[in-house]
């Protein structure tokens, strides 16, 4: 295992080292640049530890302490499929720097597209609930 | 103090989750490694010129991937999450080395699927040139993905051998493979057309002129085809010019071949032209060389391509001159196009005007 742990530490600090170089190329050529790369690489994770996962969590509480246990699992799985549709949706839904659309991209609807993948997963999230309520545990 | 004690943040789930998002940023990151060797080819570098949908699946798995990597991220670091609250906050150098190399792990797993997710959506909320950006931090991600790794082994190995995995922990997993799941679904409809009409979030419809989408139209690119437009080919022996009617007389063919974008998306179309290896022959010259293929498009980073030796022998590469029937529309680059197998969109270079034999030196 050892060995295996050295070689694979040595092949990233490898990429690392690579990745640093075409990093340090790219942001010396313009500081606007890399003030706009650092901003991003930076925000995800403080966008994701200050605010994502505390409202994850606090979903999760709702979940676990307010609703029967019939329910408790059908609409976590139902959170989980709204939250990640709605997150794949906000590049097509907020574009204040979009180009504009071109015929057959960025051209549906995607309000409607959304509307119907929510009402899809609540469906069938509210049905799992009804049904293993019924059934006698 | 043990405020997380919920089934989600067990180091068996945190292992399990992690082992599928290490697949989905190593597909990501040798799909993106191809791409970008065939765009930007070194000396060393071939690309095959078939099977014709190879490129199409290798995007395709790159873009749908990075798709299923953001349940997956999200998982993960919840999974985590109470790590972020360990006291003392750091308990050594090599601890204060350890927690800083998650930070540059989560920031570049961050980076690359914000942007790539942005970008397929042509949104840009940066002034950078994505390409770049997103190649370098590629490298970035895969690095410290392979370092965690390293460091984190032995917990991996512990996680997998022994202790069953409970109900509660069961459900957590199904729960993310779920997540992953709706995020495929709503957006590979982009590429699979079998999804086409399910993929409610897929960044292509059905639309476009003659059937098939459009990144840049003949007016984003300011094209104006001049009266006495002529298709020059310039080779060892001299330049020949082509009118229009010249190559409508000339052997035509047709093939069906997809326009796979960059941006993960693709159409398959029926498209009719002449060979190009024939009209390299036309010309006086023979196909196996490079040739490099101009656009009337004046400006802009794709005004020009180079089809590899390779490309210009296969039969199916085609200097098209109608798709799916019809004459091309303006927006798919009349007078006529390259259409080759397996190449990216934005080599498939459109209003051509000249094609430049590369004689091997």
């Amino acid at each position: 295992m050892r060995t295996v742990r050295i070689l694979l530490g040595l092949a990233g600090l490898a990429a690392l080292a690579f990745g640093a170089t075409l990093a340090a190329d790219f942001g010396m050529a313009s500081w606007r640049d890399t003030g706009q790369a650092l901003a991003f690489f930076v925000g995800g994770p403080l966008a994701h530890d200050a605010v994502v996962a505390p409202l994850v969590g606090a979903i999760g509480l709702v979940i676990a302490r307010r609703l029967p246990p019939a329910w408790r699992a059908p609409v976590a799985a139902g959170a989980v499929a709204s939250g990640v549709l709605i997150l794949l949706a906000v590049p097509l839904l907020w574009r204040p720097f979009g180009v504009p659309t071109n015929p057959g991209l960025h051209d549906r609807n995607y309000w409607l597209g959304l509307g119907i993948a929510l009402a899809v997963v609540w469906l069938i999230a509210v049905t799992a609930a009804v049904l293993s309520q019924r059934r006698p545990s | 103090m043990n405020r997380f004690t919920a089934a989600g943040h067990d180091e068996r789930v945190t292992s399990r989750v992690g082992a599928w998002l290490g697949v989905a940023f190593g597909l990501c990151f040798l799909t993106g490694l191809l791409s970008h060797a065939i765009q930007h080819p070194p000396p060393w570098f071939g690309w095959p010129s078939g099977p014709v949908w190879l490129y199409q699946a290798t995007q395709g798995v790159h873009v749908v991937s990075g798709v299923a990597a953001v349940p997956l991220l999200l998982a993960k670091l919840w999974s985590v999450y109470p790590k972020l609250f360990d006291r003392p906050l750091i308990r050594s150098p090599l601890h204060a080395l350890e927690r800083g190399s998650i930070l540059v792990l989560s920031g570049a797993a961050f980076f690359e699927l914000v942007t790539g997710l942005f970008n397929v959506a042509q949104n840009y909320l940066w002034g950078f040139y994505f390409p770049t950006a997103h190649y370098a931090v590629a490298w970035i991600a895969i690095g410290s993905i392979l370092v965690h790794v390293a460091v984190k082994l032995p917990v991996i190995r512990r996680a997998w051998s022994g202790r069953e995995v409970d109900a509660d922990r069961r459900r957590f997993l199904r729960t993310t493979w779920l997540g992953a799941g709706v995020a495929v679904v709503a957006t590979a409809g982009a590429t699979v057309p079998l999804l086409r009409d399910v993929s409610v979030l897929a960044w292509r419809s059905r639309g476009g002129p003659q059937g098939i989408p459009v990144n840049r139209t003949a007016r984003a690119a300011a094209i104006a085809v001049p009266a006495d437009w002529r298709l020059e080919v310039v080779t060892a022996a001299g330049t020949r010019a082509f009118s229009l009617a010249d190559l409508t007389a000339l052997p035509q063919a047709t093939e069906v071949l997809p326009i796979a974008c960059v941006e993960g998306w693709s159409a398959s179309a029926s498209w009719t032209g002449v060979r190009v290896a024939d009209l390299l022959r036309a010309a006086g010259s023979e196909p196996g060389a490079p040739v490099r293929v101009t656009s009337l498009e004046r400006e802009g980073l794709y005004r020009e391509s180079t089809l590899p030796g390779r490309h210009t022998e296969d039969p199916a590469t085609l200097l098209a001159l109608r798709l799916n029937g019809e004459v091309l529309s303006p927006d798919h680059g009349f007078p006529c196009r390259i259409i080759a197998p397996s190449r990216p969109g934005v080599l498939q270079t459109k209003w051509v005007t000249r094609l430049t034999i590369e004689e091997i030196q």
